[in-house]
């Protein structure tokens, strides 16, 4: 084998292995975000909460999530569960940038950053928006 | 009580369709939403990017499992997608509700014709990748481009890649849906990946693209939580089922009568967009 084929077939491996670990991020979070939603969901009907019945509907608020879980809030569910279906494939990006980077491969891993940095500016163009 | 019903049995059944047609949700939520419960364009697309991210998430990670997803050509074309996304998200603010429906009706007339085209049209293996069996570089120090080759295929024509993953990027933002569409095409045909492993990757890229303008829409308070509960669930629950009964549907005439719902649907926005 070549010096070639070997420094390929390393970078073979750990793609496998960061393959698997990222899909277990993913079957587990979104689990548990759907079973956020469920509830939600559930208590949307015991509540008696209608979509679309009301001219507006409760705001997102990260730090209020919280407070509306502890009331039992349909919302804060939802909330919950959306906040962390949104944040797996960052959680996705994150894991794999880490194993880049641990692997050696400097490039990925900038790439991934990059990936991030994105969503970041997402996040500020949003809140630049809504100011 | 009935609404809420009647939203998780829409999501329900635009994930079985996705799912057994193999689109994302998003073609058929934006429109059911829009058409038929009178929601606000914008706010459609939103809970339809929720539903999106649902999709390729649990997609995504039975794809991973089984390495049929290409993780590291997906990390570097998702970065084009995700700008893209965020491009086409904040883009999505500035335009009207008469032009995002315009835009929508061009969406699925397109995919319409895609279907059309495809139906009865068995898998080919990839042009490029035909080509590349043929065409070996002499062995040195692996490229870039190599590193990001799979099992039996090499990667070509990433800058043709690139700027069809940050066209999809786009209009997933400002139409709601996964923007597989153009991704799968631009994997399979221009750049020699394998039918299955295209799909598998685009399904898994999406789930960042969805996010990078979910975020703008989550923020700037455009997501309506007891809409995008019951349609997500709904979604989740459709595409599990399709994806158990896929082997036992005849998708030819399936696929026959869901380009006849196409049309009918880019007719009904096409007529919103002209305000008719």
């Amino acid at each position: 084998m070549s010096a070639a084929q070997g420094g390929l077939s390393q970078v073979a491996a750990t793609a496998a292995r960061l393959e698997t670990i990222a899909a277990r991020l993913l079957t587990w979070g979104t689990r548990v975000a759907l079973l956020l939603i469920l509830v939600g969901v559930i208590d949307m009907a015991v509540t008696g909460v209608v979509p679309m019945a009301a001219a507006t509907f409760p705001p997102y608020s990260l730090v209020a999530i919280p407070g509306q879980l502890a009331a039992l809030r349909p919302e804060g569910f939802i909330w919950a569960g959306l906040t962390l279906l949104v944040a797996l494939p960052l959680g996705r990006v994150t894991v794999s940038g880490a194993g880049f980077l641990a692997a050696g491969d400097r490039r990925l891993a900038l790439v991934s950053v990059l990936v991030l940095l994105v969503i970041c500016a997402s996040v500020v163009a949003a809140l630049g928006l809504e100011g | 009580m009935i609404t809420g019903l009647v939203l998780l049995v829409g999501g329900a059944a635009a994930g079985v369709f996705g799912s057994l047609l193999g689109l994302g949700g998003g073609v058929l939520i934006v429109p059911l939403l829009t058409l038929g419960f009178g929601l606000p364009l914008r706010e459609s697309v939103s809970v339809s990017l929720v539903s999106v991210i649902v999709t390729s998430s649990a997609g995504a990670s039975v794809y991973l499992k089984k390495h049929v997803a290409n993780l590291r050509l997906g990390m570097v074309l998702e970065l084009f997608s995700a700008s893209g996304a965020l491009v086409g998200g904040l883009v999505a603010f500035l335009l009207s509700e008469q032009v995002l429906a315009g835009l929508f009706a061009a969406l699925l007339l397109w995919v319409a014709v895609s279907m059309l085209r495809r139906s009865g049209r068995s898998e080919a293996p990839a042009p490029a990748a035909a080509a590349a069996a043929d065409d070996r570089d002499p062995p040195g120090e692996p490229t870039f481009t190599d590193t990001l080759a799979g099992p039996g295929y090499r990667v070509r024509r990433l800058p043709l890649g690139m700027a069809g993953s940050a066209l999809a990027g786009l209009v997933s933002a400002l139409l709601g849906v996964g923007g597989g569409i153009i991704k799968v095409p631009a994997m399979h045909l221009a750049m020699g990946v394998p039918l299955r492993v295209a799909t598998a990757t685009s399904n898994m890229m999406i789930g960042i693209t969805a996010t990078s303008s979910a975020v703008i829409y989550l923020l700037r308070g455009q997501i309506d939580p007891f809409v995008a509960g019951p349609t997500a669930i709904g979604v989740f629950a459709g595409a599990t089922l399709g994806s158990r009964i896929a082997h036992r549907v005849d998708t030819r005439i399936l696929r026959l009568l869901f380009v006849a719902v196409l049309l009918y649907t880019a007719f009904e926005m096409a007529q919103r967009a002209l305000g008719l």
